[in-house]
């Protein structure tokens, strides 16, 4: 069907086939693209004995698209185009007022038929098997947690009891000792003011009674405080009192008080 | 050589289109509908084939459509864009409302007369053209 040295083009309904055979028995390359519409079916062909000439081969082609490329922006206008002038294309108002309405509805039907589709393949994916089988692991493992969060709570509740119980007892002994010694405390308090009264009574004082026998007595016995110190010590009480007026033996030793 | 849409790694959201890719030869087009992302080639990787479009009408006068429809349904779902003839086509199938480009080409149509053909109609179970533009 064949024969070597030929390219032979068939036309399959809806796809190509482009067949090479090329050269000798000892250099049989073979390469067919295939496309058929229906399927992802693609064909790529290899020798399959060994390539020991290299003379035979035939380069194939390549059946690339040429590229569209626009003009380059810094050339100039084609000198068919540049007079031109595009006759504008005219509707009258009926006809454009149509085609709006025409496409209004049309995107409008659009969008809602797009949001269905939406919907409805939320609804089959929360439906289908995988979805489901994940509900219920997720729920197995809330359940899972939740077990484990109160056995925990449980756990810490226990402590918390018994740190609280300790706790009470401390503070109650806290608040009793602290009670004993407030009262101590007051009681001394107690016994401080007493002797401070005391011996803030016993200290002589002048009430309206001895006034006027204070009075007499102060007069009557004036206090001098006047005194003067020696080098060696000796103190010599009075304003007026000299140092030779006083024999030695009388003189007083001063005391630091 | 062809090379799957999966095989290539896009980080970014490029939005995809169910659109015409044109096949067959020169002067005989034939068009797959496909789903691609937008920013590649007409004959660049596709995701999927979703149908087919032979645009030169057959001995019994018929432009033979192929459109698997839940696929369609799916893709439109995940948010793939349609373009205008894949929109058109599917319009005239009845899966979609028809596209105001048919129901304005069909008036259009109505209102010029028909020009000279130098080919003769085919005559089959579609109607004879009489009309310019089909």
């Amino acid at each position: 069907m064949f024969e070597n040295g030929h390219t032979q083009r068939i036309d399959v309904p809806r796809c190509h086939v482009n067949i090479a055979f090329n050269g000798s028995d000892k250099t049989r390359i073979i390469y067919m693209t295939v496309a058929i519409s229906s399927k992802h079916f693609i064909m790529f062909g290899s020798s399959g004995s060994r390539v020991l000439n290299v003379i035979n081969i035939s380069y194939i082609q390549s059946r690339s698209k040429r590229v569209w490329v626009r003009k380059p922006l810094g050339s100039p206008m084609a000198k068919s185009k540049i007079f031109r002038i595009t006759p504008k294309p005219v509707l009258p108002e009926d006809e454009k007022a149509e085609i709006k309405r025409l496409f209004d509805n049309y995107k409008n039907s659009m969008k809602s038929i797009r949001h269905y589709f939406f919907e409805q393949s939320l609804k089959q994916a929360e439906s289908g098997e995988v979805a489901q089988m994940k509900h219920r692991l997720e729920d197995q493992e809330h359940e899972r947690l939740m077990e484990e969060n109160r056995l925990e709570n449980e756990k810490t509740a226990m402590l918390r009891e018994e740190r609280l119980k300790i706790q009470a007892e401390k503070t109650q002994q806290n608040v009793l000792a602290s009670l004993i010694k407030k009262e101590g405390e007051a009681k001394l308090h107690e016994i401080q003011i007493e002797d401070f009264l005391t011996k803030q009574m016993s200290t002589p004082f002048i009430q309206a009674e001895n006034i006027e026998k204070a009075i007499e007595d102060a007069l009557a016995n004036p206090v001098n405080f006047n005194f003067a110190l020696d080098l060696n010590g000796y103190v010599y009480r009075g304003k007026d009192t000299s140092i030779d007026t006083i024999p030695e033996e009388k003189r007083e030793r001063l005391n630091s008080n | 050589m062809i090379i799957m849409a999966s095989a290539l790694p896009t980080f970014t959201k490029i939005a995809k289109v169910i659109r015409l890719n044109r096949h067959g030869c020169t002067n005989r087009p034939f068009y797959h509908i496909v789903v691609q992302k937008t920013k590649d080639n007409q004959d660049g990787p596709v995701i999927e084939q979703v149908g087919s479009f032979d645009a030169m009408p057959n001995n019994k006068n018929e432009k033979l459509v192929a459109l698997n429809f839940e696929r369609i349904q799916y893709w439109l779902s995940q948010g793939a864009k349609l373009s205008d003839p894949v929109a058109q086509l599917l319009g005239l199938s009845g899966f979609l409302p028809n596209h105001p480009r048919t129901i304005i080409q069909a008036w259009k149509n109505r209102r010029e007369p028909p020009r000279e053909r130098k080919i003769e109609a085919i005559k089959g179970i579609a109607p004879p053209l009489d009309n310019p533009k089909l």
